[in-house]
């Protein structure tokens, strides 16, 4: 017994360590690589502050790939952290930010601020007070859908059920904007449709400011959380009578999925299919079912898998970009259909 | 592992459920139950009686409206969620399967309120786990997916959990269901030792009514006329047990010890011979609906022997190999 757990911690640490260079390799990769493609050299230049460095490269890479990597980063990590959460907390395989609504929420929030209020926003949109307020509409939008699935699931606990409410959820968000519409003006309806398309290059300094604290706040939430994660694994009643005390522990989970997706969703658009996909990837590879491992393997991994998503929308060498929406759902929904295939016994997991 | 001896007490209990938030239903009112420690008790009742919600009660799934429920002395109501995990454990009836869960790690979970705020297990929970995974008879199954063992060893690794988390009452709901006869005996000795052996007090509800008579120290008897706590024989000779069911199919044999379906009988039918040809042929035909006769005057007569029965039938006599061929002939017999 204690043999086979020494070789599993072993296993694990290796494969933590082989994510830890690939997070390397693509994070400066990511910097790299671009419409201009900046050689290895000057990028150590730039990032060591040598005075060497040339004065373009400078400005490429800190004024707009560094945010962007950073973005990619947290954008992976917040949402794989979420979809965890989401798919723990419901029991459910196909659990995830996008497809239970819960980015819709947030968009929602968004689309209210941004489109409702646009003269007031249309100033605020990229200052700091701005990014605060944007932050909090799209943590409300969250936290809202995500009590509104607790309340349908605690009565219809069924896959599909959940799964039809998220759809008719960004349906009616939808509708809402597209009610909106009408009455925005058309710089603001356009900043609006921007951001749906979802984009990490759009992320200014003064929102990465409010992006990174918040999704900190988020992952030590749910570090804190990792017992009663654990516990929920074995549905409610087992959990209570192991001494979680559901009602409070439930919050303070949503609280953290709120915060990660909502602050995500708030600056990045809405990206689909990595909350969902990233933790069952992580299953796979660690083939552990313990949130101690799972919470820092679906950060490290979502962050790896963002940065490989950013890296081929921008088609390195090409001045066009891909919205990384398209790109994250050609990644994301390969693994998810695997996953149904692999396991026909899904539906009753 | 514990020396004091704790038991467990419903007071005045009275419970029930809520619906559509604001007007609830009370299902049973007025419950006086008791168990000691070291005692294995079955909770029995008439199916919609309120069985279900008395256990969830009792284990803390939902509030109760009235009264008091104590595990040694300390009422349920004054403890935190944490502290209860410490006294009390359950075992439902969900077949939990998780993916990547081993049977170590699923026996594991019961020592989760001991454990520190990230879970780990020290060297001294790692043994008890060990020791609880033997106890159920599942060494080398440690390293076995809980989604990859039958039903009766899923149940096994379930009362290991129960046993890892070291509580002085366990309660499991309908322990037995979904396994077949020889696991359920099993499971019934296993919890038996464990009431014996550790002292604990274990409650279970159960429709498995002849092995829990068999089985079990205590009954305690919800039926629509009160409630009855008390030894399985108590309640046979009290007659408590025949109000288990309100109806005209089922009835309990006092001399057998058992439940049976009542049927209408149609003929008479003597029986002769000896052993267990006897045996085996009068429960035959008593399944087939023939009521046994000793005196009065039979419609017709059988001589169970080894591999031989003979019918004989006013003026007729047949000859069976087997009581298949006997009662295919009556029943054909029968329609004529």
């Amino acid at each position: 017994m204690i043999p086979a757990n020494r070789n599993k911690t072993l296993y694990n640490g290796l494969i933590f360590m082989m994510l830890g260079i690939l997070f390397f390799i693509f994070f400066t990769a990511d910097l790299l690589l671009g419409s201009v493609i900046i050689p290895v050299s000057q990028v150590f230049r730039v990032l060591t502050f040598s005075p060497e460095a040339g004065e373009v490269f400078r400005t490429i890479i800190m004024d707009f790939r560094m945010p962007k990597a950073i973005t990619a980063v947290f954008t992976g990590a917040a949402l794989s952290l979420s979809g965890l959460q989401m798919q723990t907390v419901f029991r459910n395989p196909l659990a995830g930010p996008y497809v239970l609504g819960i980015s819709a929420g947030a968009s929602l929030g968004v689309a209210l601020f941004v489109l409702g209020f646009s003269s007031v926003a249309a100033i605020g949109f990229f200052s700091a007070t701005g990014a605060w307020s944007l932050a909090l509409v799209a943590w409300a939008g969250s936290f809202l859908v995500m009590m509104l699935v607790l309340y349908v699931s605690v009565r219809v606990n069924d896959i599909m059920t959940l799964l039809i409410l998220g759809i008719l959820f960004t349906s009616a968000v939808t509708s809402v904007v597209s009610i909106l519409q009408y009455f925005s003006s058309e710089s603001m309806l356009k900043a609006f449709i921007i951001w749906t398309m979802g984009s990490l290059g759009s992320v200014t300094k003064s929102q990465l400011a409010v992006m990174v604290p918040a999704t900190i706040a988020g992952i030590i939430l749910a570090f804190f959380k990792v017992k009663d994660l654990n516990a929920f694994l074995l549905g409610e009643d087992y959990a209570r009578s192991l001494g979680v005390s559901i009602k409070r522990s439930r919050i303070l989970i949503f609280l953290s999925t709120s915060l990660l997706a909502g602050t995500i969703t708030a600056f990045c658009g809405p990206i689909g299919f990595i909350g969902i996909a990233v933790p069952h990837i992580c299953r796979v590879l660690f083939k552990t079912a313990n949130h101690l491992v799972l919470v820092p393997a679906v950060i490290l991994t979502g962050s790896v898998v963002m940065l490989v998503s950013d890296i081929i929308s921008q088609l390195p060498g090409m001045q066009t970009t891909l919205p990384i929406n398209s790109v994250t759902a050609l990644i994301g929904i390969p693994v998810i259909i695997w996953m149904i295939v692999k396991n026909r016994k899904f539906a009753s997991v | 592992m514990r020396e004091e001896k704790s038991n467990i007490e419903l007071k005045q209990l009275s419970v029930g459920y809520g619906q559509s938030g604001r007007t609830t239903i009370e299902v049973l009112k007025n419950v006086n139950l008791s168990a000691a420690s070291g005692e294995m008790v079955a909770l029995i009742g008439s199916n919609g009686i309120g069985k279900s919600t008395l256990l969830r009660s009792l284990a803390g799934f939902q509030p109760w409206f009235a009264g008091d429920i104590t595990v040694g002395g300390k009422s349920l109501k004054e403890l935190t969620p944490g502290e209860t995990a410490k006294l009390m454990c359950f075992v439902s009836t969900e077949n939990v399967r998780i993916p990547n869960l081993s049977v170590f790690d699923m026996v594991a979970y019961g020592r989760f309120p001991y454990t520190n705020w990230i879970g780990m297990l020290t060297t001294e929970d790692k043994f008890i786990v060990s020791e609880a995974i033997r106890k159920v008879g599942l060494t080398g199954f440690e390293n076995r997916s809980v989604m990859h063992i039958s039903d009766g060893e899923r149940q096994r690794t379930m009362i290991a959990r129960a046993l890892a988390q070291d509580t002085p009452v366990v309660v499991l709901d309908e322990p037995t269901a979904y396994l077949d006869v020889s696991n359920k005996y099993e499971i019934f000795h296993l919890l038996r030792m464990l009431a014996a052996e550790k002292g604990k007090t274990v409650v279970l509800s159960t429709h498995d009514l002849n092995i829990a008579l068999r089985e079990v120290d205590k009954l305690w008897l919800i039926a629509p006329a009160g409630n009855f706590q008390g030894a399985p024989e108590d309640a046979v000779l009290s007659g408590w047990l025949n109000q288990l069911f309100n109806n005209d199919h089922i009835g309990f044999d006092i001399n057998e010890g058992e439940f049976f379906f009542k049927k209408e009988f149609r003929k008479k039918v003597k029986v002769e011979g000896d052993g267990l040809p006897l045996i085996w042929t009068l429960r035959a035909l008593n399944r087939k609906g023939y009521q046994i006769v000793m005196q009065a005057k039979p419609d017709f007569t059988v001589h169970a022997g080894d591999h031989h029965w003979r019918l004989s039938y006013q003026n007729l006599v047949k000859d069976f190999v087997s009581i298949y061929e006997l009662l295919a002939f009556l029943e054909a017999d029968g329609k004529e």
